[in-house]
């Protein structure tokens, strides 16, 4: 790694610059203006951010604060846990625990740094993860392994069984750090009472494992507030869902990213909620007027991200959605999948409930919600059984008239490269026109955004979609 | 007699197998160690290791496939696809790891275009990852499940005493195959690595018990063989990625300078060294000893264990370096095997890890310079 790299923190440095970023709301508009000419690759996503008003501030702030969270976890005497995207931190945040979610990191430097996290990325193949590990956790795990981050206590996630890279990142860190790790196992069924039996005697026993490793008891009273707290975020988030059935959808494309990147890191906490009801606000108003919320105006069409977005160089790919008239329509990463929500026709089971009755409950409540969180939710099985991605991205699609799909990833991700082809076969056959895109979400070098540019004109253009 | 291992490790449609189709018996295939062939024994039902040998192309594997898989389960689809897998009346799919269970999904779909490639009993078989109550006790209902499932397909009732009995000869296997092992690691050689991984090769493919008694034969031979005299071959332990790839072990004895002398490899002898618990409740001892005995890398956390039991062999067999492949996409012994480099290291031990593709030794140049160079470093 170069040696400059290695001068600052990567998590300090992110913290460093969102918290400026999240200040610059509180200056007047001209000095916003001039700040712009002094950010000339930042602001390609400050810019973007700051363009949605009230929720963009608050999105931002809230990202500032997460990252400062993690910085200062050990001086607050906060234990550190180092965890994945698809797993709730809803039971940190009721153990007082700080999530540092690798995906959230990485994706973070992709946006906001024109080298993104390839030293990091590089790092930790020099360190003896694979090359062809998913870049998604390789990023910002190459500062945590380089010890260019906050020391973490303890490692949990949730991926065996459902992506293997992923788990196997977190396994080379436990072992490469020598950190006490537990991994949630999730069968590859979803709905029956045999694999929800199994999702809630793992889950007791990851509880007993952040027990010991923080040395408190799980507050029972705490565990209620956080999901009680939940329910009102999926009630938010449901009501931006049956928003964007309209046409136009009311939804910026951008809105997507605040949704589950507030969710991944505030789940069950009021910062997160605060977000969710301006948006709402924001996207009421303009369904009102039956504005789109595309910054054109003018939707043309509406494109479903089936698997994941694209983070790098700043919001280029979302800006070309923009641009073109295109509406972006969520993704596996945006939807919920609480009880009630407007696709769930069809996918009985796929859903959950939050009671905060009883210890029982709650206990029940949140192992469900978080084996229901995307990835680990519809891609653990055979995508063409029950409730998995074939079954969830049809209801999707037909819930919010889509025109066509787009499959983005990473070339690490071995799950869906080993069935996005017959997967998109399928698509084709109820008549979704689908792309496969060959970017990597979090890695620039492995297609250059020319050429992914260049690949998803020729789809549109080949298929008469614009 | 190694003409019997040769056949059988080196060709899909070997003659045990041939021989057994022709007695009008079934066969079904599997494609990970997680499987307890008993079962199937009990049965009278050949269990046979899926492999991916003899490809030549890969427009079928290459056709469902994304590009960024492992060469595995490709070269087993394209196997598939061409009719080369019709024998099995049955296929049972494991998540292994995430390129292998998507083996289910494209093997399914290529079947829509490829007709009659797809067995009549294709079947899923969940191992969890964990040897925690709950996981074990997943893994007994899976087991149970599997059961069922064989019964009702063959029309065959399995007894526990029939089970049992099963797993008795599979244990005179695993003794066998364990003496080979301190045979080929002991201080006189009397077998080389190739020959050893051929019968270790052969055992997942033929009838068990002639297996059994074919191994037993060449235990007996090997022990009246005499050893050559001051041997000073580099003694080699082999590692890492699936492989049934005979041509590497092969290519690391070829000048005659190093011989393999154990090796940790899923089709090789990793799961062999354990013996099945013979009293008690059968399905209970199969899922203890192929699950809660298990040491791959997709059993996450164990990485320690791992370590110490290749210390163990290191040890014994008194390795002078280890050679650790993985096929290109393997994140799972890749990154292992990078973990493996640095603690092994560390105690003086050279290690060499190298990615490969899966097939035929297309590389054989490439890989051949990097073992000699390795060779070389502690030659001198």
């Amino acid at each position: 790694m170069r040696p400059e790299i290695k001068e600052y923190n990567f998590d300090w440095m992110l913290g460093s610059i969102l918290h400026a970023a999240a200040k610059t709301a509180d200056g007047s508009h001209k000095e916003y203006e001039r700040l712009l000419d002094y950010t000339p690759y930042f602001k390609g996503i400050l810019a973007p951010i700051m363009d949605e008003g009230k929720p963009g501030i608050t999105f931002l702030k809230l990202f500032s604060e997460y990252v400062n969270d993690i910085v200062h976890s050990r001086d607050q005497g906060k234990k550190l846990a180092m965890t994945t995207f698809c797993f709730s931190p809803a039971i940190f945040h009721a153990l007082n625990v700080v999530p540092t979610t690798l995906e959230l990191l990485t994706a973070l430097g992709g946006l906001m740094w024109k080298r993104g996290t390839f030293d990091y990325l590089d790092y930790s193949v020099e360190l003896g993860l694979t090359e062809t590990a998913c870049s998604a956790q390789r990023g910002a795990l190459g500062a945590y392994l380089g010890g260019l981050a906050t020391e973490v206590d303890f490692i949990v996630c949730d991926t065996p069984g459902v992506c293997d890279t992923n788990a196997n990142s977190f396994a080379f860190a436990a072992s490469y750090l020598d950190k006490p790790y537990y991994q949630l196992n999730y069968p590859q069924k979803l709905a029956d009472d045999r694999t929800g039996k199994y999702h809630i005697d793992d889950y007791k026993e990851m509880i007993k494992f952040l027990e010991t490793h923080t040395g408190r008891k799980l507050d029972l009273d705490r565990l209620g507030e956080v999901l009680e707290e939940i329910k009102k975020q999926d009630k938010l988030v449901a009501d931006l869902e049956d928003m964007h059935q309209l046409k136009p959808t009311p939804i910026p494309v951008i809105y997507n990213l605040f949704i589950y990147a507030g969710r991944f890191m505030y789940a069950g906490l009021p910062l997160y909620t605060k977000l969710l009801i301006e948006m709402v606000e924001a996207a009421k108003a303009k369904a009102q007027k039956g504005e789109s919320g595309l910054r054109s105006g003018k939707e043309k069409l509406r494109a479903f991200m089936c698997y994941i977005d694209h983070y790098t160089l700043n919001t280029k790919f979302w800006e070309w959605l923009d641009d073109h008239g295109i509406a972006h329509m969520g993704g596996i990463l945006s939807r919920t999948f609480a009880d009630g929500d407007c696709y769930l026709e069809g996918l009985e089971g796929s859903s959950y409930k939050i009671d905060t009755s009883s210890m029982d409950s709650m206990l029940d409540s949140i192992a469900q919600m978080n084996a229901r969180l995307p990835m680990v939710r519809s891609i653990r099985g055979q995508y063409d059984k029950p409730n998995m991605w074939l079954d969830e991205t049809l209801s999707l699609v037909k819930t919010f008239k889509v025109d066509c799909v787009l499959y983005n990833g990473t070339p690490g991700c071995r799950n869906t490269w080993g069935m996005v082809k017959p997967f998109a076969m399928e698509l084709e056959k109820n008549g979704y026109p689908t792309h496969i895109m060959n970017a990597d979400a979090f890695d620039d070098r492995v297609e250059s955004w020319e050429a992914t540019k260049e690949r998803l004109d020729e789809f549109f253009k080949v298929r008469g979609l614009i | 007699m190694m003409d019997l291992f040769y056949d059988a490790a080196t060709r899909i449609q070997s003659r045990p197998i041939m021989e057994w189709k022709e007695k009008g018996k079934k066969v079904v295939g599997y494609t990970c160690s997680y499987v307890p062939s008993e079962v199937f024994h009990a049965m009278d039902i050949l269990p046979v290791r899926i492999r991916g040998i003899e490809t030549e192309s890969m427009e079928i594997g290459d056709a469902y496939f994304g590009p960024y898989i492992c060469t595995f389960p490709k070269c087993i689809l394209q196997l598939a696809g061409q009719g080369k897998y019709t024998f099995m009346d049955g296929a049972i799919i494991t998540p292994g790891c995430d390129s292998m269970r998507r083996l289910d999904e494209c093997w399914r779909k290529a079947g829509e275009t490829h007709e009659g490639i797809v067995p009549s009993f294709f079947y899923y078989f969940d191992v969890p990852h964990k040897t925690a109550p709950h996981g074990m006790k997943w893994f007994t209902e899976e087991i149970n499940h599997l059961i069922s499932a064989l019964e009702k397909q063959f029309d065959v009732k399995l007894s526990e005493d029939k089970l049992r009995e099963s797993i008795h000869e599979y244990n005179k296997g695993r003794m066998l195959l364990k003496e080979l092992e301190d045979l080929r690691s002991g201080k006189d050689i009397v077998i080389s690595g190739k020959d050893a991984f051929a019968v270790t090769m052969a055992g997942t493919v033929m009838p068990r018990n002639e297996f059994t008694s074919q191994l037993g034969k060449l235990i007996e031979d090997l022990k009246k063989k005499k050893p050559s005299e001051n041997d000073s071959r580099k003694r080699i332990l082999v590692i890492g990625s699936i492989s049934d790839d005979i041509n590497l072990i092969q290519l690391i004895e070829k000048e005659n300078e190093a011989v393999v002398v154990a090796e940790n490899l899923c089709f090789g002898v990793r799961y062999e060294g354990n013996e099945i618990d013979e009293t008690g409740d059968p399905v209970l001892a199969l899922a203890n000893g192929y699950l809660g005995e298990s040491t791959c890398p997709r059993m996450y956390g164990k990485y320690k264990e791992r370590l110490a039991a290749l210390k163990e062999i290191i040890k014994r067999a008194n390795v002078d370096g280890v050679v650790m492949q993985n096929i290109r996409f393997c994140d799972l012994h890749g990154s292992e095997n990078g973990l493996f480099e640095r603690d092994l290291e560390k105690e003086g031990i050279p290690c060499l890890r190298v990615e490969r593709e899966y097939g035929p030794l297309v590389e054989t140049g490439r890989l051949k310079m990097r073992l000699d160079a390795f060779l070389e470093r502690f030659s001198s």
